[in-house]
């Protein structure tokens, strides 16, 4: 059976029994993880997942059943109870606020990569992670090496009652490495690159880009030498955050927030709502005038690009905060028509088996003009952050702590000595709004993150927040190590 | 699929490999849920799905393959995807021969087949009693109504065959009042036992009693914590009772056991049979699962183990694997706090000035060796004054060492299980004195 014959089955099946509309997403998965950790090969897991999500719409109302039960008598169970579960929605559903897709699409897209990382013989995969790895135990005391390999191939096949077809084949990688530092009672780790490795989609010249070998030394001495630094001092001060802290700040403060469901309190109960409220479209003033984000599900090299989302939305390009100005959100379909606009095409599924959601996609900060050591010369006394080790913030996504891996100190506009331990916190549209500089293209990374949380059941989501460094006055640090 | 289903396949798969040691992990799994906010259901769902892990051990290397596809096709794939790995990988001398644990019973009260028939009305009617306590308190309600049902079958080349059937059921919701909210939540293995009004009701009432909440300052204060929030903090130390992180030398207590780190009121055990929380009697290796002392009368007295690091370390292999390959090693997936002497309210009543919290959310590590996390209280914060429950308080934000707050900990006598969404355990209120919050916000 083709997914083809499947789709038209499943679709028959759901409308036969009184679906308004239907859709069905196949998806072929392939994911491998490789990690190597002092010096064994700890993971090399090679996954397949084939399966099937039908979403049914009745009367206002979803019901969505996933299966891997690719048979005709699958096919129709799944479609009866996808059915079901609508019905069932209906009938206690005060508001109906299910909306179908209204544009048809016929298409077809690609990842754009350059090497298929199928192309790379198994070997030379594990190679370069045991080479890796084993450059990072430069003293004794790193008590742990880690080195990974992620790969992403995602086939998936969309089907709508209203006609559309759309076939996408979506690559995604990422490695990276980690060096824990363990001795004086104190543990200290460093990763690279960033916090948690590069993740992008793309093939194998992802996992080049990296440059793993040979970064792994001086990863591994600044970990060794976080045990001995000083602890970073508690008070305010001006502050600049490397760019993947940047990315990590643009996804909990702004990502997170500017979720439409979340605003409508669909998440109320797990991962909250938000202070971005519908009324304050067009009047929040987020972040000072230097502070634009948006969303670009097209940005090469973004982890959630594609052609099109999960509900089958042509991806676009659209503003979240212009020149600090809060100016839309990300949105399905249902959520979008609630406040009378389109779909920007942020629905996503982790896979088959889950029901699309609104996801935070590709967030982009445009980068400033400000090169990067230009940052610092006029701070007096400030601290420089790298690379994020905690992040926690409040459910309506105002009060925000993180740290980081690393510090060092501004002194008359140089770096100068180490410090550990680096936390900074604060509540997010001041700490946007005390933003005064921000790197320019030449800093600017597309930063993946391959493991955001949301919804219930819970979904792994794979996003990206491009972002530079950048530079923030008057902020709150040392929070947590006040001793 | 039912367990003689899964140990056919389990035993046809291990007949594809040709050499070396194989493992093979059978999941099949039910499950719906239904979630809720203000007056409509936004997401109903339902998933079923068959799949296999296979572990390969040859020459101390290992590869490992999963599959959903369960013909010969896929599984030819999967037994050929498993074997390639094992080529490539340097040979490590720990990896030793899978262990082999007699079969072991099922944990009573672990499976209900009333949950596994739950229909998808079942879960809407439970909805619709916790919309009507929402109108009633002038709030409106967001949460879910999951059923689940799980079969797991572990086979491996050396004779290993445990099945096991469960199944789960929760409810949550959280309450939102004009200027306050309230949570609350039900969990067990059968459906019977959940009630969604006593939820619903419980949730709205917190949300109006902690209506017109006011600000207090941050600082050292006195808490009680209801099992939701204690249950989440304790999350966050479970790893350290892990053999990888006790081998590694991460954990708070080093690598000295036997030492007091906590009240002595405390007594901590990972255990898979407590009546309120019933599961999986063996391992992802097939091992049975022993109940494990963690910490005894405030000692830190034992570790959890796998066959991995039980070989490494010399130690009894005590059933905590999870399933292989995993970067975190054997894990407590199942603790439980040992109830103490005071009921709840005697916690609250020996308070002169303190808070008393319902949930936290976002906890996160600070300061992994010192166990230091950050978080915030939601859904139902309390100022208490001379013993008694007055009114309630905006959100705090509070930095806490774990170790140092369990050193000053009085549990109550009633332990409710608690969950989120990585995470199952029994605990019972607790009283912590000195708890530092460092921030608040303006609701």
């Amino acid at each position: 059976m083709t997914f083809s014959s499947a789709a038209h089955r499943a679709l028959d099946a759901a409308c036969s029994r009184g679906a308004h509309y239907a859709d069905v997403r196949f998806e072929n998965n392939r994911t491998e993880r490789i990690e190597v950790r002092n010096g064994v090969v700890a993971a090399f897991v090679d996954t397949t997942s084939i399966g099937y999500g039908i979403r049914a719409l009745i009367d206002g109302a979803w019901g969505f059943c996933a299966s891997n039960d690719l048979s005709d008598a699958g096919l129709d169970l799944a479609a009866k109870r996808a059915v079901e579960i609508a019905r069932a929605c209906s009938s206690v559903a005060h508001t109906k606020f299910g909306a179908a897709p209204q544009t048809r699409y016929v298409d077809h897209y690609e990842t754009p990569h350059i090497i298929d990382p199928r192309l790379i013989p198994l070997g030379k995969r594990v190679a370069l992670l045991l080479d890796a790895e084993r450059a990072l135990h430069i003293e004794d005391s790193i008590g742990v090496g880690r080195a990974w390999i992620d790969l992403w191939r995602s086939e998936k096949h969309f089907y709508s009652s209203i006609g559309s077809k759309i076939e996408q084949t979506i690559l995604q990688s990422g490695s990276g490495i980690a060096a824990m530092a363990i001795g004086d009672g104190d543990v200290q780790t460093r990763n690279f690159p960033g916090d948690n490795g590069l993740y992008q989609s793309g093939g194998w010249e992802i996992i080049e880009r990296a440059q793993l070998l040979e970064n792994a030394p001086r990863i591994a001495q600044e970990a060794l030498e976080l045990l001995r630094a000083p602890q970073t001092p508690s008070g305010i001060t001006d502050v600049v955050l490397g760019g993947s802290q940047v990315s990590l700040q643009i996804h909990e403060s702004c990502g997170h927030p500017a979720e439409l469901d979340r605003v409508l309190g669909w998440e109320a109960n797990f991962s909250g709502t938000s202070f971005l409220e519908v009324n304050q479209l067009g009047n929040l003033r987020y972040g000072s005038d230097l502070v634009s984000i948006s969303v670009d599900n097209t940005l090469p090299l973004g982890m959630a690009t594609c052609g099109y989302d999960d509900e089958g939305t042509k991806s676009v390009h659209s503003d979240i905060v212009r020149n600090g100005l809060l100016t839309g959100y990300e949105m399905s379909n249902d959520t979008a028509r609630s406040i009378g606009r389109e779909s920007n095409a942020c629905v996503r599924a982790e896979s088959w088996e889950f029901v699309p959601m609104i996801r935070m996609c590709n967030l982009v900060l445009a980068p400033g003009n400000t090169p990067f050591e230009e940052l610092f010369t006029d701070i007096k006394d400030g601290i420089y952050m790298e690379s994020n080790r905690s992040w926690s913030i409040d459910d309506r996504r105002l009060n925000f702590q993180f740290g980081c891996e690393i510090a060092w100190e501004i002194h008359n506009g140089k770096r100068g000595r180490m410090l550990k331990n680096p936390t900074y916190g604060g509540v997010t549209p001041q700490f946007w709004n005390s933003c005064d500089a921000i790197g320019d293209h030449a800093s600017w990374v597309a930063w993946g993150t391959p493991n955001c949380g949301k919804g219930e059941p819970m979904q792994t989501g794979r996003t990206t927040q491009a972002a530079a460094p950048a530079r923030f006055r008057n902020v709150a640090v040392g929070v947590g190590f006040n001793e | 699929m039912n367990n003689q289903q899964r140990e056919a396949l389990a035993t046809r798969v291990l007949g594809m490999v040709a050499s070396g040691d194989a493992e093979v992990l059978v999941s099949a799994d039910e499950s719906a849920l239904t979630r809720f906010t203000r007056d409509t259901i936004h997401q109903n769902v339902a998933k079923h799905e068959t799949s296999i892990s296979l572990r390969i051990l040859r020459d101390g290397k290992m590869g490992v393959a999963r599959t959903n596809i369960l013909n010969d096709e896929g599984l030819e794939a999967c037994v050929a995807h498993a074997s390639a790995l094992t080529a490539f990988s340097p040979p490590d001398p720990l990896l030793g021969q899978l262990p082999v644990s007699p079969t072991v019973e099922p944990t009573p009260g672990a499976f209900d087949q009333a949950t596994t028939d739950a229909t998808p009305m079942y879960r809407a009617d439970a909805v619709a009693t916790i919309f009507k306590h929402a109108q009633a308190a002038n709030a409106w309600c967001a949460g879910y109504v999951s059923t689940a049902s799980y079969g797991v079958t572990i086979a491996n080349s050396r004779g290993a065959l445990q099945s096991f059937d469960g199944t789960d059921a929760a409810i949550n919701t959280k309450m939102t009042a004009p200027d306050s909210t309230g949570f609350a939540e039900a969990h067990a293995t059968n459906i019977a036992s959940l009630d969604a009004d006593a939820v619903g009701r419980r949730a709205a009432r917190i949300a109006v009693d902690s209506a017109q909440p006011v600000g207090v300052a941050p600082g050292e204060w006195t808490v009680v914590l209801a099992p939701a929030a204690f249950g989440e903090l304790l999350t966050y130390i479970g790893d350290h009772f892990s053999a990888q992180a006790f081998d590694e030398g991460s954990s708070f207590f080093g690598r000295d056991l036997g030492r007091p780190y906590f009240s002595p009121n405390l007594s901590i055990s990972d255990d898979f049979s407590h009546p309120l929380a019933p599961s999986m009697p063996f391992d992802f290796e097939g091992q049975r699962k022993s109940r494990v002392d963690l910490v005894r009368s405030g000692i830190v007295n034992d570790i959890v183990t796998d066959s991995y690091y039980a070989r490494k370390l010399g130690r009894t292999n005590t059933g905590h694997a999870l399933p292989a390959p995993n970067a975190v090693g054997p894990q407590p997936l199942n603790l439980v706090v040992a109830p103490g002497k005071h009921t709840r309210d005697d916690l609250v009543h020996s308070v002169e000035r303190g808070l008393f919290i319902t949930r936290f959310w976002y906890i996160r590590v600070v300061d992994r060796r010192r166990a230091i996390v950050t978080g915030m209280t939601r859904d139902g914060t309390f100022l208490i004054e001379n013993g008694s429950i007055v009114r309630g308080v905006k959100n705090m934000r509070f930095n806490v060492s774990i170790v140092d707050a369990l050193a000053h900990c009085e549990p109550a006598r009633e332990q409710a299980r608690t969950g989120g969404y990585a995470y199952s355990l029994v605990v019972p209120t607790v009283r912590i004195d000195g708890f530092t919050f460092t921030s608040g916000t303006d609701f």
